[in-house]
This record gives structure tokens, sequence and C-alpha cells, in this order.
């Protein structure tokens, strides 16, 4: 298989590279581009540690051919927002949802895709968008209830506005 | 052992105002961190002040989702008086200043960090508060009985005094170490029992936690190994020559467990290693598939070749009508997030350094020595964040192929196991038959009864690849597999949980026949008490029924009076509303004590056009005093979730020697979608710390078993349980 040239859009900047067209997205990402923060879980589509964008839509990388890609728009973990700081990844921090997290580049990805297509999402609705993601650290209560509050605060409800240093986790009298 | 038996050693060396001073457990004046900067303040080996007033702290333990790396820095805080989220810290190098007294190496596991260290980082931190406060006396001239320290800087009530840490610093070098620091009284914490938030989340949350297969090395190779599948297995010859020839292929090579494919990233290696011919070899050892295995064990259990571990009592003259029912665990896989990952490059002068998240480093760290064929000193292990531990990460496996690799190819190597890898070359929680014989007396208690294990031994197992980093690098081989498997005959990890079980009965008998496999073992979050307090609280619920009692009275009648376990039991049953549920819910209950913690369980079902669903699980937990409260809430949560998981799909099996699974679409775990609500408490305590990491695992899969035989009337004694 001979390396063809590639372009494509990653985190809103041009890319472009010489590459076997077969290569997966991910290595393309990880090998290539040393961009680390999508992670490699199973390589066959049934975790969702390497999901990232694709103009839009949550892909699982480790399995989307880099030829898929050209000319499209790739938004990985690093390109969410600019600080880290978009509603869900302060979510995450104020739930106190990471353990390991290894698994939780790829669980925001999915989130973020899940509240751009249903700003009020259920219950329901997060288990059946988020059940491609595999947490073995169990973090799954905690993010469900870190997707309901980004979601509030992106609604523009005060109350779940998160803020630093304050203890304001869900369901829990403060001591 | 007791603060007073450890020992503050004062290192004589002062160089260029430079103080260093041993704190160690052993005693052993040798075992300080050197130190890494002159200018630094660094009373022992856990902490270290620089000029600017920076707090930099060791994280000596594995931070494997955990959030030990939280709790550290949290007491060492709390005497400090420091904000935690203020401290810098660093993943500590291997160094014996951080073997850990209870397991001689630097380990993580067994729950133990946060209890073993309790007591040495507070007064770390109050030397050490202690020293500052006696620099600012010598800096200002005001006594002592004026100044108090807060948020990092050292204070006079008047408000004469007021000097951040870093200003102090090069006085407290020069001052010796107190003796007897003053602790702070609990009532005063401000950390300790308060601090919630993870310390790592942020970097969690934006791409930039580091694990093993991102390390910062220029322009890596990339290397996957092909191992053979058959444990105790063999390569019987393998040919490259077509692999060789595919593009971005560096190199096919024989290693020392397989054969290595390098290439210039992943995908290449992973399309060469396809074409890689192998001849593999079952081995000749017996017990290589599951059929076997359950068969011999089952002829075991009718054996007379047993041990007997613990007897209680007599056996009554007369027992009524015995109950007798075997109970069954498979192997399971550790199954981390994150495979077994590692990334390793040539230093300049001749020696390795090697980027893995590992629960034991000094491990890693021998075998990255053996791997790359130098002295154990020139190899330096960068220990990174762990994607997942859980017990697979105490083997360092990974680090002795990377090691290998990186000899041969002379230049930076990421080696990445696929998750197929992983799943197949695991170190798995041992498959388990058990026989449950008792009777329970006229008054509805247990009069007898019998615990029957058999089981392989973990201990035995894995025993070598650890003694292999434990002893001096010049013991052959051989000499230290036979004191593994001297050491390691009776082995705990088959009977704890039922062994040292906190029920009394009149008469009690437990027997443990250790009978091999060919299957690698280790340990498995919870490790024996994941699979015994299956067994054991499943057995006292099938009891408590025979004994038509209601089956929390009947624990807690067979629970000693005042007991922890009592209490837990208590507090759950109150949550989970059990003497009245919810139309239509079904309620099972376990409590079992693990890592010197105790916690109770109640699993919540309803039944759904006659499939049972787990709606909600309670848990209570006592961990004596909780350092962060939400990180035990969340080791609870993810403790019971892990466990739910095993109980619910977890089933490795053996054909040929070969696991059969591969992948996540064989072995499956529990998604979103099929976890309940969790709702846990935390018992008031003000003893000191006890595990927390494992111990919420051994109740779930017995709580939701009982749960399933309320609802259905069917005993669940296999696992993992059957929900049609």
């Amino acid at each position: 298989m001979s390396p063809e040239t590639i372009e494509f859009t990653l985190n809103g900047q041009p890319a472009r590279l010489e590459i076997e067209p077969d290569t997966p997205l991910l290595w393309v990402l990880r090998d290539e581009l040393a961009m680390n923060g999508t992670k490699f879980g199973c390589g066959r589509g049934l975790c969702g540690a390497c999901t990232v964008h694709l103009d839009g839509n949550p892909i699982r990388s480790c399995s989307m051919p880099i030829s898929a890609i050209a000319g499209k728009a790739v938004t990985t973990i690093e390109g969410l927002s600019a600080n880290g700081d978009h509603p869900l990844q302060r979510a995450w921090v104020a739930e106190n949802a990471p353990q390991c997290g290894y698994c939780q580049s790829g669980q925001i990805m999915s989130a973020a895709a899940l509240l751009a297509n249903r700003p009020h999402p259920t219950d329901t609705d997060i288990n059946a968008y988020m059940s491609g993601n595999i947490c073995r650290c169990g973090t799954y209560p905690r993010i469900r209830k870190a997707i309901k509050r980004a979601a509030a605060e992106m609604a523009g409800d005060p109350v779940a506005n998160w803020e630093p240093g304050r203890e304001n986790r869900t369901g829990e009298v403060q001591s | 052992m007791s603060l007073s038996r450890r020992e503050f050693i004062r290192n004589a060396s002062v160089a260029g105002g430079a103080l260093t001073i041993g704190f160690s457990l052993s005693g052993c004046s040798d075992s300080q961190l050197p130190k890494q900067n002159a200018a630094d303040f660094q009373p022992d080996s856990y902490l270290r002040i620089t000029p600017d007033g920076e707090v930099i702290v060791q994280i000596f333990k594995a931070e494997m989702g955990q959030g030990v790396l939280t709790g550290i820095v949290s007491v060492l805080a709390e005497e400090l008086e420091v904000d935690p989220a203020g401290v810098r810290y660093e993943m500590a190098p291997p160094h014996p200043a951080f073997a850990d007294p209870e397991m001689i190496m630097q380990v993580t596991g067994g729950s133990n960090s946060i209890r073993l260290y309790y007591d040495t980082l507070r007064k770390v931190g109050a030397t050490t508060r202690e020293m500052l406060i006696t620099a600012a006396v010598q800096q200002t001239g005001t006594p002592a009985s004026e100044l108090y320290a807060e948020n990092g800087r050292i204070k006079s009530r008047d408000g004469s005094v007021d000097l951040g840490y870093g200003e102090l610093a090069a006085t407290a070098n020069t001052l010796s170490v107190p003796k007897d620091p003053r602790l702070k009284h609990p009532a005063d914490f401000k950390v300790i029992g308060h601090q919630n938030d993870r310390l790592d989340a942020r970097q969690k949350v934006d791409g930039s936690a580091m694990f093993g297969a991102d390390a910062p090395v220029d322009n890596p190779l990339v290397a996957v190994v092909l191992r053979c599948p058959h444990a105790e297995g063999s390569c019987g010859g393998w040919d490259a020559s077509e692999a060789k020839q595919l593009p971005g292929v560096e190199a096919v090579f024989q290693i020392d467990g397989g054969i290595a494919v390098v290439a210039r990233n992943y995908w290449r290696a992973r399309k060469a290693a396809e074409a890689v011919q192998t001849n593999w070899q079952i081995g000749d050892a017996p017990l290589q598939s599951s059929d076997q295995i359950d068969a011999a064990f089952a002829a075991a259990l009718d054996g007379n070749e047993y041990e007997v571990v613990r007897e209680d009592g007599e056996p009554p003259a007369a027992v009524g009508e015995s109950l007798v029912v075997e109970y069954n665990a498979p192997f399971v896989a550790h199954a981390t997030m994150e495979p077994q990952s590692a990334t390793a490059q040539p230093t300049g002068d001749g020696g390795i350094e090697v980027w893995v998240g590992n629960q034991a480093p000094d491990v890693a760290q021998a075998y990255a020595a053996k791997g790359f064929g130098v002295d154990r000193g020139r190899a330096i292990i960068h220990n990174t964040f762990l994607g997942g531990g859980f017990g697979r990460r105490a083997a360092a496996d990974n680090v002795y192929e990377v090691s290998q690799i990186v000899a041969r190819m002379q230049r930076p190597v990421k080696l990445v196991w696929s998750r197929e890898d992983d799943m197949r070359h695991d170190f798995y929680r041992p498959v388990m038959k058990a026989r449950l014989t008792a009777s329970v007396d006229g008054n509805g208690d247990v009069a007898s009864y019998t615990h029957q294990i058999v089981a392989p031994s973990v201990t035995q197992s894995i025993m070598p690849h650890f003694l292999y980093a434990a002893m001096p690098a010049w013991v052959p081989h051989g000499v230290k597999s036979t004191i593994g498997n001297m050491q390691a005959d009776t082995d705990n990890a088959s009977i704890e949980g039922v062994a040292d079980t906190a029920y009394r009965f009149n008469h009690f008998r437990v027997q443990y026949t250790n009978l091999p496999t060919v299957m690698p073992l280790g340990f498995w979050r919870s490790v024996g008490h994941s699979q015994n307090a299956f067994v054991i609280e499943s057995f006292v619920d099938e009891l408590a029924h025979a004994a038509g009692r209601d089956p929390v009275e009947f624990r807690r009648a067979h629970l000693p009076e005042g007991s922890r376990h009592r209490a837990v039991l208590d507090k759950v049953v109150a949550m989970a509303n059990w003497d009245q549920p919810a139309p239509s819910r079904y309620l099972g209950v376990a409590v079992h004590e693990s890592f010197y913690s105790v916690v109770a369980e109640v699993a919540e079902l309803s039944m759904e056009n006659g499939a049972p669903k787990l709606e909600k699980m309670y848990c209570a937990v006592d961990c004596g005093t909780a350092v962060n409260p939400d990180i035990v809430r969340a080791q609870m949560e993810s403790g019971i979730i892990f466990g739910l998981t095993a109980a619910l799909r977890g089933k490795i099996t053996l054909k040929d020697g070969a696991v059969e699974q591969s992948n996540f679409h064989d072995y499956q775990m529990l998604r979103m979608s099929d976890v309940p609500e969790i709702e846990v408490a935390i018992v008031d305590s003000d003893a000191a710390p006890t595990g927390v990491g494992e111990p919420g695992t051994p109740p779930a899969a017995p709580a939701l078993g009982n749960a399933l035989f309320a609802a259905t009337g069917k005993r669940q004694r296999d696992l993992p349980l059957q929900l049609t």
C-alpha cells in the first residue's frame, strides 16, 4: 500500500500528511501527529475510548480509515475547548467524574455530540447515547450527573453554574 | 507499626546549605530520596519546599483512579497548613524510601495506602510545619508561641510576621528535626474529611493526562508483540519473510516472551504482525481447558487432599438435615481500559528509561534492567497515570518486553498491546469451586458450617514474577521459582473472606485444596474476597431462608454485638427501607469486611414482564476516617460497578491453554444503560482510615444474587449470575 497525500481540518487547523490510506484516524492522531488525548481501547469500535467528532458527529477513530477523512473536519478532545473549559469539562470536574481518566476523552466527546443534538437529554437519551463508551472505573453515575449539569448550564440555569472552589456537587449535602 | 517506633534520622551531609533528612519506616539511613535542588527545603522524602514557596509532594503510590494522589496530598496539606489545590505533585521514582512496609516493595495494592501512611504523612506535615515556625522564630525573633501556620505562610497573632514558606526554606534547612511534632486535633481539620475535589481531575478531562503510551519521546517506533496463545506453550518456529516486505516495517525478531514486530507506526506494525507465520505449540501442563478444570475441581471436592485452615468448636453430635450445595466462580480478566502499553528509550549513558503506569515501579525497574541488560541502577522508571489497575498493573510483563525491544533497536519505542493481547495475556482471577455443608438447629441458628474451597493459588502463580524484583539480581531464576512455590503453599488469597469471617457459628470449618491449572493468575480487585464473599454471603442467605428467618436479622444474630458489621448492616437496611420495600421491589443484602473496612450493600430489583431489572444499589461503608469523602463515595460506586460487571458478564474460558475471549464483544462490560442509581453512606468514625479502593466490590455480587432469589425464587450459585 502506497502513501497518499491526505488533507483534512483538525481542530480548526488545516492538516496535511503522506500516509497509507488504510491507516485509521486514531493512529494518525497518535503516531503521526502526537496528539495523545484520544485513546486506544479496543480497535473495533466497541469501547468508545477513541471517540472524536467528524463534521460534528461522533465517530470511533480506531475504525475510520484516514482516506475517509479527506476534506472533512475532525475535532478531538484537544480541540473541544480553548482552555479545557467546555461546560462538560467543567461539569466533569465539578462532579468528580474522572477516576483513572483513560476513557474520559471519549466519554466527553460522546457527551458533547449528545448535547449538540439534544440540549435537554433525558436519562433514556443519555443511556442510549453514552452506551457505546465503556468505563471500567464505573464512573457512569457521575457522567450522567455531569451531562445534566452541563446541559442545565448551557441552557442558562444559573443554579447549575459551576464555580471553582465551591463544593456544589449534585445530590450531596456539604459539610 | 506505631509512630514511636519510627525514626527520624538526620543525615549529616549538609552541602550548599541543603539539609537532607531521612524519614524512614525501616530506620535505614540510606533510604532518603536524593535531593533534587540544594536550595529546596526537603525535610524528608515525601515533600520539598522551594525558595519560591512551591510545595512539591512525591506521589509514591500508583494513581490508577482510586484517588490516592488526592489522599496523599490531603493528609500532608492538613498538617502543613497549605491549600491542597496549590500543591504540586510528582510521580515518585522507585526508591527504598517508598518501600511499602507491609509488602516490602513499592507496591500499590491491598487498599492499604492511606491506612498505612496516614500517621506518617501527618507527622511529616507537622514536622515540616514546626521547622518552618522555628525558622520564623530565628528570622524575626518572635517567640514560637506567637506564631502560627496558615495557608502556606507563618504569621504572628499581632500581624507583625507574615512570611511565605519559601522565604523560610533556607533557614529551615539549617534546623534539626523535632522528634515529636504536635499533630492537629481532628476537630481542627480543614482538609481531612472535607477535601472532596480530585486534584487530578482537570488533566483527565482535557486529554493531557499522561499514560504509558503517551510519553514525550522523539520519533518513536511502534512495536507489537505476538505471544503464544497457549499458556505455558512454546514457539515451534516463525517466518517473517513476508511481513518484512510490508511498508513501514523496521524489524521482526524474537524476544523472551514472543515475537516483536517493529514499524513506523502502530497500524503498519499490526498489519505486519498479521503477516508473520507462527507455529505455536500447546504445552504439556495438566488442566488446559475449562471443562477439564471443572471436572478436576469437582473430583477434588470429593477427595481427601485438603488442608483444614480453620476449625472452631466441635461438630454437633447429631444434626438435623444438612444443606449441601456447590458454588462456582470462573476465571475473570481485569480488562483495564488502557491495554498494557509502555514507552522506552535508551538514555545517553547506556541505560534505559521507561514510561509506564505500574503498581510496582521497583518490579518494573528490575524488568527494565533485565530486558535491556543493565544493572537496576541504570533503569529509570517514570510512573505515569495508570489507565486502570485493579491488580493487573502489579506485573511488569510489558516493561520486560519493551526493554528487550529497545535493547535491539537502540532508539525510542512505544509498545502497544491490542485489546486482544490484553484479554488473552492477563493474570486472571482464579477459577474456584466450593462446597458448603451446613445445618440449622432448633433455634434457627447455625449448628455446623463447613466451607470447602478448591482453587489454584494466586500467590504461587504470580510470586516468582515479584520475587525476581525483590531478590538480589544474582539469584538464579530456578531458585526464585522454588522459593515462590514453597512460601505460597497456603494461599491466603484463596481463603480470605471465609477463613477470617466475622460470623460466629457453633461449629465452623474451612477446608482448602490448592489445585493448579495452566492459567497465569493475578490479583483482581479485592482478590479472594471477590469470589468468597459471593459464596459465603449467598450461602448465609440460604441458611436464613432454611431457618425461616429474615436475612438481615439472621446475619445480625450471627455477627458480634457492637461490631462494625452490624452497624453498616443497620445503616444500609435503613437506607433501602428493608422492612417495607416499595411495591414490586425485591431486595437482597450482603455485608463483608475486607482490607480493614466493612461494607454492606442492598440490591433493589423490579420485575418487568418476568425479567428482573436492577433499579438501585445502596451501600454503607465503615472505612474509619474518610479523608476525601467524595472519593470514598466514588470508590464505593466504582467497586460496586466492578463487582456487578463481573457478576453479570465476567467469564473467561480456556481451551488448549488458550483464552477463548478476545475483545469487548465476547467479554462484555456493564455500560451506562446497565448501571443503576447508587446511594452511598459513610458511617461516621473517628478511627484511623482503612481500605477504600477494593472493599466496595465483594458485597455487590451476593447482594444482587440474593435479590434475584427474592424476586424469582431461584438461588444463584454460579458466577456469572443467570438472569433468565
